[in-house]
């Protein structure tokens, strides 16, 4: 590539002087292919990524489109079954109880996904001093140095009926009667795994949020202070209504992972007891890796793919993020 | 925000009590965190009679135990994650310096056809994606866990990398294309040292992903030779549970802290990048 005659690569990447001049040369060239041509060294440096992603980028997930319909197990040959996959996943039996999770979860997840991190960086957003600000911005993000898998089981442990901290609690406050086997009973387990995390400080999404909120013009603080409008009312009517863009990009994350997460579930209590946390994502997973149904695997996978989606298009399109006149 | 009115009421209990919240809320956030340390200095018999306070003697010796179950796993992960983002960084610098620098047709086509794979959920490409490695001969070896990283990294970080790419004055590259300056150069001498702060971001981003990222593995590695660390902690803490004692506890909560070691010693050198990228991340997108 170093070897490459110079005028060449000025052909193949003009500068601003060069832009105005473009359309002059490609109209006396007459072609595309000449502008191809040109370009290959544009192509070539492009070549490893795309090769990386069309074998493990778009392949696997139009795979699993196809493969969706087909009755799919490693070692035998994939045969097309139509709709049966799916027919079959909505008439098991605890399908019924998967959906009704999975919709707890799912609001449950934009409680925690978009609201509370509103509140998070609203209450650092309203510190004075610029110094302490600075400081919380960095302590948030402290819970996120622990590896997540390593926060999941500490939260198990919390849970422990015996040597738990939850019930050692409970018990020390005389609440004997309280004390259960939070993640072991049916009635509980699912309130155990949203409870993980309590209280739910998110940096990533109080951080996301601080800067919109660091985004809005002085001015428009001082006339609104000037109108009487401070404190929540300000937070109702100026903060929320310019941090719309981030409450969109952050009600995106909460649905795409509370649709498809199942990493918790699968740690704390595998679905169980019984089938009582049981998710559509875990279900995917079970009839994968123990039950060997790829076929039947990837067709929960497209399911879930088409809700997110559809949930995605529907946040973007009822959230509407006020124009940038407001904005510095 | 008000300056003015601050200096001239120093005490607001509005104030006091804004901070207070914050640390309270900060402080709940960090019990699972304390009790990590905690346990993790405890023998058997502290961990059962004394297992929410401080008891002497401290048990340091817990950590070199679990380092030797662990350390496999440790370096595993490192080396998986290093070379991983190693790649990622240099192909989201060259397709960001191609797609914010270079004109050739389907350009923006091209760039689309990428950013469009951030729609796609993980959850379409998870069972397929393992059958894909299964066929390729690839599940159990390293590269199970490397080359989703060097295929995935870069859809953000070529997004990334363009923006802040685009924003280095034309002139730059302008003035060096005069003395004669090749793309490789172009790239290393002007792209690369005025793109750092993108980098340090995606570095950051990246790594923690790589660190944190448990399913997969989880599925693709069965030898516990080349497992990573989640999965390695989860599979120890699922033989506490059952009774065979890896210490009664305190050493798989001295692994918990080892293993959050490295994000620590990031978050210290490059924490500023990552505060700043994700208060940027909801400007752009």
């Amino acid at each position: 590539m170093a070897t490459v005659p110079k005028t060449e690569q000025d052909a193949a990447q003009p500068g601003a002087r060069a832009k105005v001049l473009r359309p002059a040369l490609g109209k006396a060239r007459g072609s595309t292919w000449g502008a191809v041509r040109k370009s290959w060294q544009a192509y070539a440096l492009l070549s490893p990524i795309f090769i990386l992603l069309i074998v493990f980028g778009y392949y696997p997930p139009i795979l699993g489109l196809v493969r969706a319909f087909y009755r799919w197990r490693p070692g035998l040959p994939a045969t097309f079954v139509g709709l049966e996959n799916f027919t079959s996943y909505f008439s098991y039996a605890v399908t019924p109880q998967e959906l009704l999770n999975i919709t707890k979860l799912l609001f449950f997840g934009l409680f925690v996904g978009v609201f509370v991190p509103f509140v998070m960086a609203e209450l650092i957003f309203f510190v004075r001093s610029q110094a302490i600000k600075e400081f919380y911005r960095l302590l948030v993000i402290i819970p996120m140095l622990v590896p997540g898998i390593v926060t999941i089981l500490l939260w198990q442990k919390m849970y422990d009926p015996q040597l738990g901290p939850i019930n050692d609690l409970l018990r020390a406050l005389g609440l004997d009667g309280l004390a259960r086997n939070w993640l072991g009973e049916p009635a509980t387990a699912l309130y155990a795994i949203m409870f993980v995390g309590f209280p739910w400080v998110w940096g990533v999404g109080t951080l996301i949020y601080l800067g919109g909120l660091g985004q809005i013009s002085k001015s428009v603080y001082e006339a609104a202070a000037l109108d009487g409008c401070t404190g929540i009312g300000r937070v109702y009517r100026i903060d929320l209504p310019l941090v719309l863009g981030q409450v969109r990009l952050l009600a995106i994350l909460a649905v795409i992972g509370a649709i498809t997460s199942f990493q918790n579930v699968l740690v704390l209590t595998d679905g169980g007891p019984g089938f009582a946390t049981m998710v559509p994502g875990l279900s995917m997973y079970h009839s994968a890796f123990r039950g060997q149904q790829f076929g039947y695997s990837s067709a929960i996978g497209l399911m879930l793919f088409i809700v997110a989606m559809s949930g995605t298009i529907l946040i973007n399109r009822s959230i509407r993020p006020t124009n940038e006149e407001v904005t510095r | 925000m008000n300056q003015t009115i601050t200096r001239r009421r120093p005490w607001q209990p509005a104030q006091v009590g804004l901070h207070l919240t914050i640390l309270i809320l900060l402080l709940l956030s960090l019990i699972p965190t304390y009790l990590m340390l905690l346990l993790s200095f405890k023998n058997g018999l502290q961990y059962r009679w004394e297992r929410w306070s401080i008891s002497l003697p401290l048990r340091g010796s817990n950590y070199g135990a679990s380092w030797q179950v662990i350390d496999a796993f440790m370096w595993n992960t490192l080396l998986v994650a290093v070379v991983g983002l190693a790649g990622v960084l240099l192909l989201s610098l060259i397709g960001g310096y191609v797609f914010a620098r270079m004109r050739f047709p389907l350009r923006e086509p091209l760039y689309y056809a990428i950013i469009s794979l951030l729609m796609v959920p993980w959850v379409l490409s998870f069972i397929p994606a393992y059958m894909l490695y299964n066929n390729l001969g690839l599940l159990n070896t390293r590269w199970a866990l490397i080359i989703p990283n060097l295929a995935g990294g870069p859809i953000f970080g070529i997004f990334l990398m363009r923006t802040f790419i685009t924003g280095i004055p034309e002139e730059l590259f302008e003035s060096a294309r005069c003395d004669g300056a090749g793309v490789w150069s172009l790239i290393r001498h002007i792209a690369l040292p005025l793109s750092l702060p993108g980098l340090a971001t995606l570095a950051v981003l990246n790594f923690i992903e790589s660190w944190n990222s448990f399913l997969w593995p989880l599925v693709t590695i069965s030898d516990a030779s080349l497992q990573v660390i989640s999965v390695g902690l989860f599979k120890l803490s699922r033989i506490t549970n059952d009774g065979v004692d890896f210490g009664a506890g305190g050493p798989l909560y001295a692994g918990y802290v080892l293993a959050s070691i490295p994000l620590v010693i990031l978050f210290f050198a490059l924490g500023k990048f990552y505060v700043e990228g994700l208060m940027e991340s909801g400007i752009k997108m």
